[in-house]
């Protein structure tokens, strides 16, 4: 963020706070959507997330993107509504099956299914949606805040308070999850 | 020679942009061989496709950004 921003801010003038609002809230609420919140939720935990942004702007000190900052306050309002934590699982069932599709010398054994026309078709979105359902809250937020919202993994791990290697078991779990739900989506159509 | 397991994994973890120049251009290797694996990389990249396709239904109700901006107002 520029420091002429911050300083704005800090004054608490309403043009800039408007700016700060019109940048950030549409990607924020689409985050709590995706988190599996209902939309009034997702917009009551917006309008928290700007009021605490207020509340602490004199101690942002800028260092990190106010983007940043705002998914970090979001992540934290998520938490406490759900009284989840981000810690890691150590094991995932999920881990054994992805390690079954290989054989002892790391070739796939079971290779992935032919997913392409159902990947193609129109309802892959809500197909989606569905599978993510199934998600844990913590692999689901780092799989929408990369995937859907683009955000790279220095920003991700930063928001999430997770190290790099961390964020990438999350992202395998997610999108192992996810595959395994299509797949089986897939042949059930066939 | 690169295993199918390693490629997969560093797919699947977002890993890849991390490693060397050298194991980045194994995996482009392997994946030019390999039809498995870049039927996997083929599927992350539709899934993440996919994924952005949700956004469109999550539009909030028209007037979100003058609700908060009331709300921070009345605070």
């Amino acid at each position: 963020m520029s420091d002429a921003l911050l300083q704005r801010l800090r004054r608490r003038e309403p043009e800039a706070l408007a700016e700060a609002v019109r940048d950030h809230a549409r990607p924020l609420f689409r985050a709590a959507k995706a988190l599996g919140f209902s939309t009034q939720e997702a917009e009551d935990l917006v309008q928290d997330v700007f009021a605490t942004f207020l509340e602490r702007l004199d101690s942002f000190e800028g260092r990190s993107q106010l983007r940043t900052w705002l998914f970090g306050i979001l992540h934290r309002k998520a938490l406490e509504r759900r009284r989840s934590s981000i810690v890691e699982e150590r094991m995932d069932p999920i881990d054994d099956l992805f390690e079954s599709r290989f054989d002892a010398n790391g070739k796939w054994s079971r290779p992935p299914a032919d997913l392409e026309r159902l990947m193609l078709s129109k309802e892959i979105g809500e197909l989606i949606r569905g599978c993510m359902a199934g998600l844990p809250a913590n692999q689901r937020e780092a799989f929408v805040l990369r995937e859907v919202e683009g955000l790279e993994t220095a920003e991700i791990c930063k928001i999430l308070d997770v190290s790099v290697t961390n964020f990438g078991v999350l992202m395998h779990r997610a999108r192992a999850k996810l595959r395994e739900c299509l797949e089986s989506r897939g042949w059930n159509q066939r | 020679m690169i295993s199918c397991k390693r490629v997969a994994n560093l797919l699947m973890s977002d890993q890849l942009q991390s490693q060397s120049w050298w194991k980045r251009l194994e995996v482009r290797l392997h994946l030019a061989m390999c039809d498995l694996c870049s039927r996997l990389a083929r599927q992350l990249v539709r899934l993440r496709d996919g994924a952005r396709q949700m956004r469109d239904p999550d539009e909030p109700d028209p007037g979100l950004e003058e609700r908060v901006i009331r709300r921070l107002y009345r605070q």
